[in-house]
């Protein structure tokens, strides 16, 4: 235990996570300068990336610092109000912001710029954890979970009005947070599923998907109420009628029906059989996956209404590019494929500081902000970016560490905020660098150069090193 | 929510956070420990290999005057990316090349197709052009060094042969060696050396960024190669004497090959007609070339080393000496002849000359009968059985001469003529047929066939009195001691040396006693000219002239077959041609110009050419 005698600013401050955070920021540091350095400019312009970066990471620790300073119940006092400003500047930015890249998400003062949708996660993040932590609240209550869900839909309904989807997903992430904080899995599940059908309606005919649940159901109801042999005649007889109907269709109405035609009809009369049969002996589970299966049908169609309207053409592309359903290696695919090519030449080793041919010459775009970790990929190898990697999961596992240690709800639930946030982050960032998910515009935690992501960062984790080091009260428990 | 329940739900995300990070980590493993491809990708999209063309090696005569030379020239590449938004004037780099405007379309609709690679656009661009183009610095376009040939002095087009562009079966043959766009030895002298001439190109890799603009050397140059440029060669040809024959020979169809016999080097070697080397350099080869394939004197066709003629009365010597060998006659062997040589039907005439003869005399008169008695006497010969074992035993004998196989030159396209055996008459006669069937080879005529390099090699092992040096057409390749081992050593035929003697006395009479044989208008004073005449009956036109010299007598510089086709008598065409080559070399003057006059003005046009 701390001594009392002796508080100063960084008592009960954790160290581990407090060393993740300055490795990651002198290593994306490092990055930034190997990325963005340019024979034709001079070595100290103030131009240069890295001079930028310089004057952010002090700004950062700067504010860093002060975030310690202040009393940690100062963070529950104006979780609030820190919500209402983050909306606030997210509407000033819909009207008075600058266009980026086709975003409307940038406010610009002089030579510098800053992405209020950083801040806002933070806000988001705080008032999350103000109203989760009340004292009445219970996840369990679908009102309070409705709240949750405005707390947290309300920003990134703006965010996708500034054409910034990609940052606005983020804020997707707080499901983590509910999920420990004790949603039901049923409300989960769902969710998943509908990210999964949304992605395979897009792989897949109508036929084949509608085989492919037809299956699926059958086998995930046989497996909650056993009686294989009954779904097994089940599903041959549903394929065996589609089959029945198509050959009728093909003798006497000269092919009216269609194969797809025949197996939905064939579907909807295997659900009415269903439906009697589950009604007769009164099993729930079979209402619960005629549901779902219902539910998915009706789906599916509209999943691709929702791509067309909600998505811009560039997402639709990034989308199909990465699902493999369009490849086009100079356009939509070519950020990705050279992002590969750069990390997969750097082997073991890498091929050193400023060595990294892929990044020198510009083949990889975005190598500062959004690809820094092609940089960190190429020119140091398997080893660096398995120490990267390592910094950030040490950080986010720790952020979870400290959340469960608190005793305030708030601290944990903020604390779990940010760890989740982290995480989308590095997922998504790293995850489309290596081609593992789709291009979207967000950058890796404290590597990427840009200031306000620098600053947002720093604020969030600080924020959540400055609540884990309030003394605790003689309490301490670990579960 | 108990303690249990969080205490699941804290371990699940853990396990997912964890999960998350082991699939990122294990994506990243394969891409940068497993999947290899990504390396060679990487340095695909860096480096640029740019070839350094080596200029290809000069070749020069005997006596270092330039036959073939290279000039600096330069190819024109576009890379389309390059070119940039705001185009170029088309016309002023159409006018400044010389391209039509139509082909600099097609080239760039091309070159569209692969945006980053360099499409050429025209080759041959000389190095004035060049400097302009570098003032007006079009967009994307870019010049790249390499050689063509020059000919100062046009002559030898057949023997020097041309460089044209690798054809797809040239890359197939040596793949590791050729890529698209080199260049390569098509025929003659090019195509022989093709290796030593070639040298070998350097690369220089650079390192380019995503826009394709260079940006350093790769590894500071460490991998990179210099051109090794291709050797000189130096040729046994005298440019002098071969201007001299290509113009005497010019207007006529023929060749002309001298040889010097103590070393077996080719002097002279002229095709007629010959073409000028030049008009196969550069961009109006393909057009020209088509126009000499049209040209039914076949301008194209080495006649000097791979046509095939009829050897006329140039083969009494080889005639003569193989009956020498074989014992069926001796010098002074004298036979009648009565206007020619009569056996029942048959009958080979002769001209107008005394009788009897010996074998000097027969030799310089050029007597048909004479050697119809030793061609009946070699092949009937009763040791050997019957006319066929005979046939053969005389065959071998003259293919020992270098007649009917390669002599195995330095030249890739040498003929090998033809000399018949019991096989081909057997197959024609079905089997019945005696030494009167096969009389025309007496003196040189019918199934015989012999390339003009042959004739000139007899008049060699003559010279040299029973040896020969396989003919060679270069005498020197720079940096290298020797030649192939094969053109120092003596080829022996089958003829002991002693036998020469009287066959060279015969050809000197022809040459150098008034009236005492039918070569008297090759006498040059003092220099004791040989020859033999020859007049081959062919069934096409008039006869071919031929004529076979070597010169002095003692200690010979020069040994010379001359072939005019429909020419005439041997006296007529080939032998003045022969005797001015002989003149020429020997006494570096020419004190008879009305014979030159005479030759360039004869009256020439045979029928079997006529348009």
């Amino acid at each position: 235990m701390p001594s009392r005698n002796k508080i100063s600013l960084f008592e009960g401050v954790d160290r581990v996570a407090i060393c993740c955070y300055f490795l990651l920021v002198l290593v994306g540091f490092v990055n930034i300068i190997s990325a963005s350095y340019n024979d034709e400019m001079e070595v100290l312009a103030f131009g240069q990336n890295y001079i930028k970066q310089i004057v952010w990471t002090a700004a950062a620790f700067c504010i860093g610092l002060f975030i310690l300073l202040l009393d940690s119940r100062f963070y529950h006092m104006y979780a609030y109000y820190a919500y209402g400003a983050g909306i606030l500047m997210l509407i000033a930015v819909l009207i008075f912001g600058k266009e980026v890249n086709g975003a409307k998400a940038w406010f610009e003062f002089g030579a510098v710029r800053i992405q209020p949708v950083e801040f806002a996660k933070i806000a988001t993040a705080l008032a999350v954890a103000r109203l989760m932590s009340n004292y009445s609240f219970s996840i369990k209550k679908p009102s309070h979970l409705f709240h949750v869900g405005f707390i947290i839909l309300l920003p990134l309904a703006i965010i996708i009005l500034q054409n910034d989807t990609g940052s606005g997903v983020v804020l997707c992430s707080f499901i983590f947070v509910l999920y420990r904080e004790g949603l039901n899995k049923w409300i989960c599940i769902p969710l998943i599923m509908v990210a999964t059908l949304f992605i395979c309606s897009f792989l897949f005919t109508p036929m084949l998907l509608l085989l492919l649940l037809l299956f699926i159901f059958t086998l995930s109801n046989a497996m909650m109420i056993g009686e294989w042999k009954m779904h097994l005649t089940f599903v041959t007889s549903l394929c065996f009628l589609a089959l029945l109907l198509y050959g009728l269709s093909l003798l006497f109405w000269q092919g009216a029906l269609s194969g797809y035609a025949c197996l939905v009809i064939a579907t909807l009369t295997g659900v009415v059989v269903a439906g009697i049969y589950a009604v007769r002996k009164n099993i729930a589970a079979i209402f619960l996956t005629l549901a779902l299966f219902i539910g998915s049908m009706v789906f599916v169609p509209t999943a691709d209404m929702i791509f067309e309207s909600i998505l811009k053409p560039h997402q639709r592309e990034r989308i199909l590019s990465f699902l493999g359903i369009v490849s086009d290696p100079s356009g939509a695919d070519y950020n990705v494929n050279q992002s590969k090519i750069a990390i997969g030449s750097g082997g073991l080793f890498g091929k050193g500081f400023m060595e990294g041919t892929q990044i020198k010459y510009n083949f990889v775009p975005e190598k500062h902000t959004d690809f820094i970790f092609c940089t960190v990929g190429e020119e140091w190898g398997f080893l660096g970016a398995m120490l990267v990697l390592g910094l950030l999961c040490t950080l986010i596992l720790r952020l979870m560490q400290m959340g469960e240690r608190q005793q305030e709800p708030f601290s944990r639930i903020y604390s779990y905020c940010v760890a989740a946030i982290l995480l989308f982050h590095v997922l998504v960032n790293v995850g489309m660098t290596i081609g593992l998910m789709p291009v979207m515009g967000i950058p890796l935690p404290f590597l990427s150069y840009g200031g306000s992501s620098l600053v947002a960062f720093t604020i969030l984790v600080f924020i959540a090193i400055r609540l884990d080091a309030t003394p605790r009260k003689g309490l301490v428990s670990n579960i | 929510m108990g303690a249990n329940d969080a205490y699941i739900r804290r371990t699940i995300l853990r396990l997912i956070v964890l999960g998350i990070f082991g699939l990122i980590a294990c994506r990243v493993g394969y891409l940068q420990l497993i999947d290899r491809r990504y390396k060679s990708l990487a340095e695909g999209n860096v480096l640029r290999y740019e070839v350094q063309y080596a200029p290809r090696g000069e070749i020069v005569d005997r006596n270092g005057e330039f036959l073939v030379h290279s000039k600096e020239c330069y190819d024109l590449m576009v890379t389309y990316r390059h070119i940039g938004k705001q185009g170029f004037d088309t016309l002023s780099l159409c006018n400044l090349v010389g391209i039509s405007k139509e082909k600099l379309v097609r080239v760039l609709r091309d070159a569209r197709s692969a945006p980053r690679k360099a499409t050429l656009v025209a080759n041959y661009v000389p190095k004035e052009v060049k400097v302009l183009l570098d003032e007006y610095n079009f967009p994307g376009f870019h010049t790249v060094y390499r050689t063509m040939r020059e000919y100062p002095r046009k002559i030898g087009g057949n023997l020097l042969g041309y460089v044209g562009e690798v054809s797809k079966n040239d890359i197939n043959r040596n793949p590791d060696e050729y890529r698209m766009g080199d260049y390569i030895g098509k025929s003659g002298v090019e195509r022989a050396y093709e290796s030593d001439l070639r040298g070998k190109d350097g690369v220089k890799i650079l390192e380019r960024d995503a826009h394709g603009a260079i940006k350093n050397s790769y590894m500071d140059g460490a991998f990179d190669s210099l051109p090794i440029p291709g050797k000189r060669l130096t040729c046994t040809i005298d440019a002098r004497l071969q201007a001299f024959a290509e113009e005497l020979m010019a207007g006529k169809v023929g060749a002309v090959v001298a040889i010097e016999p103590k070393t077996g080097e080719i002097l002279v070697m002229a095709s007629s007609p010959s073409y000028d080397p030049d008009e196969l350099v550069g961009r109006n080869r393909g057009n020209n070339y088509m126009k000499m394939l049209g040209n039914k004197r076949k301008p194209l066709f080495n006649r000097a080393v791979s046509a095939k003629y009829p050897p006329g009365s140039t083969f009494k010597l080889v005639q003569g000496l193989i009956g020498l060998q074989e014992g069926v006659l001796t010098p002074d062997r004298a036979y009648p002849c009565h206007g020619g040589y009569h056996v029942g039907r048959i009958s080979q005439k002769c001209h107008a000359h005394y009788s009897p003869l010996d074998l000097r005399n027969a030799v310089a008169h050029s007597c048909n009968a004479y050697f119809c008695y030793v061609f009946r006497d070699i092949i009937e010969n009763r040791k050997y059985g019957s006319v066929k074992e005979g046939l053969d035993v005389w065959a071998e004998y003259v293919r020992s001469f270098g007649y009917g196989r390669k002599l195995d030159s330095d030249f890739i396209d040498e003929g090998s003529g033809y000399v018949p055996t019991r096989k081909l008459y057997d197959r024609n006669y079905n089997g019945s047929w005696n030494g009167l069937t096969v009389l025309s080879l007496s003196i040189g005529q019918g199934e015989l066939g012999c390339t003009p390099l042959q004739m000139a090699n007899l008049a060699a092992t003559v010279a040299n009195r029973g040896y020969y040096y396989i003919p060679h057409i270069v005498k020197a390749i720079e940096g290298r001691d020797s030649l192939d081992r094969r053109f120092y050593e003596k080829q022996y035929t089958k003829v002991d040396p002693k036998h020469f003697e009287p066959i060279a006395e015969g050809m000197w009479r022809g040459v150098n006693i008034p009236g005492g044989g039918t070569s008297n208008r090759a006498m040059i004073v003092g220099q004791d000219v040989c020859g033999k005449t020859g007049t081959a009956q062919n069934p096409h036109g008039r006869d071919h002239s031929t004529f076979l010299s070597f010169a002095p007598k003692d200690n010979p510089k020069i040994a010379i077959s001359v072939y005019v086709e429909f020419g005439g008598f041997g006296a007529t065409i080939a032998l003045p041609i022969a005797s001015l080559i002989e003149e020429m070399y020997l006494t570096d003057t020419i004190k008879r110009p009305e014979l030159v006059e005479y030759v360039k003005n004869i009256p020439y046009n045979p029928r079997h050419y006529a348009e």
